[in-house]
């Protein structure tokens, strides 16, 4: 498993540009996919260390991508960013179990980047082991 | 009783004091009438029954019975089919002589009889005019002395006629005083008859103008009495409500919208007629599929009582489309107008952060107006959403646990790239007895904080802004925004928490901004259960104070 991989599944161009350079800001390697599909199709092959998710994606709903990613035991160690307009998914038990963290649009870059900054050294330590 | 009314009332009588006197003279001739009979009976009697004590001299008093009797029935009469006057004098000059002639000459001058004459001065009074008690008292004069002269060779008694005078005077004081009472009385009827019709015809001429007005009118309007009856219900009501009129007059609020509206409008339409709170005199609420709007108010006399309540319906089907309408599409165009200021945040963001390598000073500056620009637009539209959501009720809060020093912290980050191109000091501080956790909502705060923080940097040319939290009392908790600024006067205070007023109108434009801020400060802080308080003088800054009560983790 490659811990500098992080896939972006945003439908938005200049988000997925913003998600992208913050992952790489904090020394990731950066797949963007915009549908929904497509990534979980990349997924069959990929496990990557991170997945940053958009909830609001068209066609198909962000929830779902993300109970499949869960109940998938490759992707197991694939730490999950849920990011999303509406505040109130805050208080959602499955997805403060689901995800490492939950972001409420507007996310900046700085807030995206720092946390993935966190994520990397705490599964650097992880590694060690 | 009818007959005897039929008896003693003339209905050929002229006028009401004609027959007034025709009537009393036939009262007069009827009790005359009836004491003679019995005196005759009496009379009958005792010569049947034989009694020694109370035998007669000859025939002479039933035979003054039957002559009375007879004068009697001629003299009534003459007062039915002819004339009262006639009758009346005719009567008294009978007594006069009678009185005359009943009895001894002495007795008549001195003695017992002399008092029979003044029944007819009386009388005459009564029952022809109030002076003819005069004539009547100069006849009997007349009689009195004629009978002394000649029978007893005396004096006309002068006492006597004194007496007789004295007798008229007070029948004529007496029979006028009355007469004038019952003219006044007359007079007075007529005029409160003739009132009675003219208040009448006015009220006969307002009610039907009313009416033509309540007909007219578009909205439909019930009126209640106080026990909650409808009691009136003009024609658009009816079509309104789709009930015909007298369905709606009659029954009780509770009936009519039993089964067309949902139960909590019910609860709210009943409650709103019987409170007529006058915070809320407008409901509106569904009917069928149709909404509409209710307004109520209570109906006063002039008297000031208060006799019942009108409702005013209103077809609010249209309005309410359009209101939902202006909610979706301002909310729509909300989230639409976010997402490329937030493109453009970020984009901003990671140029500052130097991913694409570093800038140069006047890149940075740039950079930096082109930030603070968008956070501008970004709060505007903030705003507008919160607006339109305020108005429509349906915003609401995210109560979660806050840090209140990281809040100030990072507004004052926020604000302070506005700050300094102003050469402005921007400072802050957080109170230690504060709890270091609070419930509220951050992004509604942060809201509040930016627009008062944003206010003060835009009015204050030089010197500083505080930003202060701190414990207001034991139970709530308060965020504070001061500036060196040129300050509000006092009439602008009043106004300018009012959705799109600013301090400065209507002369210069001055300062930008849609003037939406303070208002939604205000509404937010309203909300929260809160209170804002301002202190301001022209030309020595202004202080703006949120009190909120403290809410803490469970």
């Amino acid at each position: 498993m490659n811990s500098s991989l992080a896939l972006i599944i945003e439908d938005d161009y200049d988000l997925s540009i913003i998600f992208a350079e913050a992952l790489q800001a904090a020394g990731f390697e950066a797949e963007i996919i915009r549908s929904g599909d497509k990534a979980l199709e990349w997924l069959e092959t990929s496990a990557p260390d991170i997945v940053v998710l958009d909830l609001h994606l068209p066609r198909v709903e962000g929830m779902s991508i993300l109970r499949q990613i869960r109940n998938e035991p490759r992707l197991a160690k694939a730490r999950v960013i849920v990011v999303t307009g509406d505040a109130a998914l805050a208080d959602s038990p499955f997805l403060q179990r689901a995800a490492v963290q939950i972001l409420v649009k507007p996310v900046t870059f700085r807030q995206l980047r720092n946390l993935a900054r966190l994520l990397k050294l705490s599964s650097r330590r992880f590694q060690h082991d | 009783m009818v007959t005897l009314n039929k008896l003693l009332n003339v209905p050929s009588a002229t006028d009401p004091d004609d027959a007034r006197r025709r009537r009393l003279l036939n009262i007069l001739l009827i009790s005359i009438a009836a004491m003679t009979t019995l005196i005759l009976l009496a009379v009958i009697l005792v010569t049947i029954t034989g009694l020694e004590e109370f035998q007669m001299q000859g025939l002479t008093l039933p035979i003054a019975c039957l002559l009375t009797l007879v004068g009697i029935v001629i003299i009534y009469a003459i007062n039915r089919y002819w004339s009262g006057q006639f009758a009346g004098a005719l009567l008294l000059l009978i007594l006069i002589v009678v009185s005359g002639f009943t009895d001894t000459p002495r007795n008549v001058v001195e003695g017992r009889s002399l008092f029979l004459f003044t029944i007819p001065i009386l009388m005459a009074s009564v029952i022809l005019l109030p002076w003819a008690s005069f004539i009547v008292a100069g006849l009997s004069s007349l009689v009195v002395s004629a009978i002394a002269l000649n029978a007893l060779q005396a004096v006309p008694p002068v006492p006597t006629i004194l007496g007789f005078f004295s007798v008229a005077l007070v029948a004529w004081l007496s029979a006028r005083s009355l007469e004038d009472a019952l003219r006044d009385l007359r007079i007075l009827n007529l005029e409160l008859d003739q009132r009675v019709q003219d208040r009448t015809r006015e009220l006969a001429a307002a009610f039907s103008r009313n009416q033509a007005i309540l007909e007219g009118i578009a909205d439909g309007v019930i009126v209640f009495d106080n026990t909650g009856q409808a009691i009136v219900a003009n024609p658009a009501i009816t079509s309104l409500l789709e009930q015909p009129a007298d369905r709606i007059t009659g029954s009780n609020i509770e009936t009519l919208i039993a089964d067309k509206m949902n139960a909590d409008d019910q609860e709210t339409l009943v409650a709103l007629l019987k409170n007529r709170e006058t915070h809320h005199p407008s409901i509106k609420f569904g009917w069928g599929d149709k909404t509409l709007s209710a307004s109520v108010a209570p109906v006063h006399v002039a008297s000031g009582k208060e006799i019942g309540t009108v409702a005013v319906f209103r077809d609010f089907t249209r309005e309410a489309r359009i209101d939902r309408m202006k909610s979706t599409f301002v909310s729509i165009a909300s989230h639409e107008l976010r997402t490329p200021l937030n493109a453009i945040l970020g984009y901003a963001d990671m140029l500052q952060e130097n991913v694409y390598g570093p800038l140069s000073e006047k890149q940075s500056g740039v950079l930096e107006r082109i930030v603070a620009n968008t956070g501008h637009l970004l709060s505007l539209v903030g705003n507008l959403l919160d607006q339109a959501q305020i108005e429509a009720g349906t915003l609401t809060l995210n109560t979660l646990p806050l840090v209140p020093s990281d809040l100030v912290k990072d507004v004052i980050g926020v604000m302070d790239v506005l700050a300094q191109p102003k050469g402005l000091e921007l400072t802050s501080h957080v109170a230690d007895d504060l709890p270091p956790t609070l419930l509220g909502d951050r992004r509604r705060l942060q809201q509040i904080l930016i627009n008062l923080v944003g206010n003060a940097i835009k009015f204050t040319e030089e010197g500083k802004v505080h930003v202060r939290t701190y414990r207001a009392d034991d139970t709530h908790w308060a965020l504070e925004v001061s500036d060196t600024g040129r300050g509000i006067s006092k009439e602008a205070q009043t106004y300018i928490f009012e959705p799109f007023r600013q301090a400065d109108e209507p002369l210069v434009r001055e300062y930008s901004g849609a003037g939406l801020g303070l208002s939604i400060v205000k509404q937010l802080t309203d909300m929260m259960g809160g209170r804002i308080e301002l202190e301001s003088e022209l030309g020595r800054g202004s202080t703006f104070t949120i009190v909120l009560p403290i809410a803490l983790p469970a």
